[in-house]
């Protein structure tokens, strides 16, 4: 990240009809994610001048297990109306905080985490039943797993 | 990865080694460059596609298809409210008649006016306020500079008249031989030794000196302690 912060407004110089897209600007560091949520230029590279940034995501949750997200709802009311794109990572999140429909993707970690969930819990079980059935099966002599 | 090159010919092979001197670097960067046709070992290699459950596939599908629909409408919503704001903003065009701004500007000069009397009346009050304290301060100093002339007049005259009353034991050119006269029938010698108990021992130039017998430097320092 060698260009220096930019301001909040961004400094990004565009063309008035070109492809503009919401999306996230990686400003943390190694093995630190940190984003900020910047318009820009679709075409443009991630550490290119903003046009304007308008939030920012902490993915890592901090000291009370909260994700902390900032918008500035305004303007991304304003560059979606201008027709701004959006990233799926963004859409997502501005679907949690209800400007926007849920995003699919969030349904879908959604009910893979549960069943991922279930399928250890339904694991746990099972070895657990197993561990107290090991005896029994030994004094039995047959053996089912 | 280190690599050594020997020869023309390796140089020819791999363009990413450029190195005149040594013939030995490091590549940290090395991929098949473009032109170069399949790698033998992955001719006929079909890479396997992830299984897809088709019941999440299917619902993946409905989502989405609900998702868009939802999106293009509150995309479209925003839109009209751009529209609207851009329509009824005045941030890039001007809305008031020559009347009104020159009727606008009028009263800002008469606000300006009116705080501008405001503040020459404090000014006013406070430059009065401030010259009468210099003025103070001016009689204040004369009076004491007055007051400390007065003392040192007073303090020099005392010293010229003290040193008129001892100007009466001056010698001078008219009594210069009767002082003469005086210091020579009476020597003092101060080269004297003294104890504790205040006796004066003279030296062997003044003779020797008779306990017991005060002086009459020995009187007066016991007169006075």
């Amino acid at each position: 990240m060698s260009i220096p912060l930019a301001l909040a407004s961004g400094t990004g110089r565009f063309y008035k009809h070109s492809a503009k897209i919401i999306r996230f600007a990686r400003h943390g560091c190694t093995n630190r994610p940190f984003f900020h949520i910047v318009v820009m230029e679709r075409r443009k590279a991630q550490h290119q001048p903003v046009i304007e940034q308008l939030g920012t995501y902490d993915p890592f949750p901090n000291e009370h297990e909260e994700h902390l997200v900032a918008f500035n709802f305004e303007r991304i009311r304003y560059w979606l109306g201008n027709g701004a794109h959006l990233s799926t990572p963004v859409a997502e999140l501005l679907g949690i905080a209800g400007l926007l429909p849920i995003h699919p993707r969030t349904y879908m970690t959604a009910w893979r985490n549960r069943r991922a969930a279930e399928e250890a819990a339904a694991k746990a079980s099972e070895s657990g039943a197993d561990a107290n059935k090991a005896p029994e099966s030994k004094e039995g002599g047959s053996g089912t797993s | 990865m280190l690599r050594h090159v020997v020869g023309q010919s390796a140089r020819i092979l791999d363009t990413n080694l450029v190195c005149a001197s040594t013939n030995l670097q490091f590549v940290r960067w090395r991929r098949k460059p473009r032109w170069l046709p399949v790698a033998k070992s992955k001719r006929f290699l079909v890479p396997e596609r992830k299984p897809q459950d088709s019941d999440e596939r299917l619902e993946l599908l409905r989502l989405h298809n609900n998702y868009r629909t939802q999106l293009r409408s509150v995309t479209s919503y925003l839109m009209k409210e751009a529209e609207v704001n851009r329509k009824t903003s005045t941030a890039d065009h001007l809305v008031l008649t020559p009347e009104q701004e020159e009727a606008e500007f009028q009263k800002c000069v008469a606000e300006n006016e009116a705080w501008n009397a405001k503040i020459a009346q404090e000014r006013e009050a406070r430059l009065q306020k401030e010259a009468a304290e210099r003025e103070a301060y001016v009689a204040r100093k004369l009076e004491e500079a007055r007051i400390k002339q007065e003392e040192e007049r007073e303090r020099i005259e005392e010293i010229v008249r003290l040193e008129k009353e001892r100007s009466r034991s001056y010698i001078t050119k008219e009594n210069l031989d009767a002082a003469i006269d005086h210091a020579l029938a009476n020597p003092v010698d101060h080269n004297f030794a003294i104890d504790l108990q205040g006796n004066i021992y003279r030296g062997r130039d003044a003779g020797p000196s008779k306990p017991g017998e005060k002086s009459a430097e020995q009187a007066a320092l016991t007169s006075g302690s």
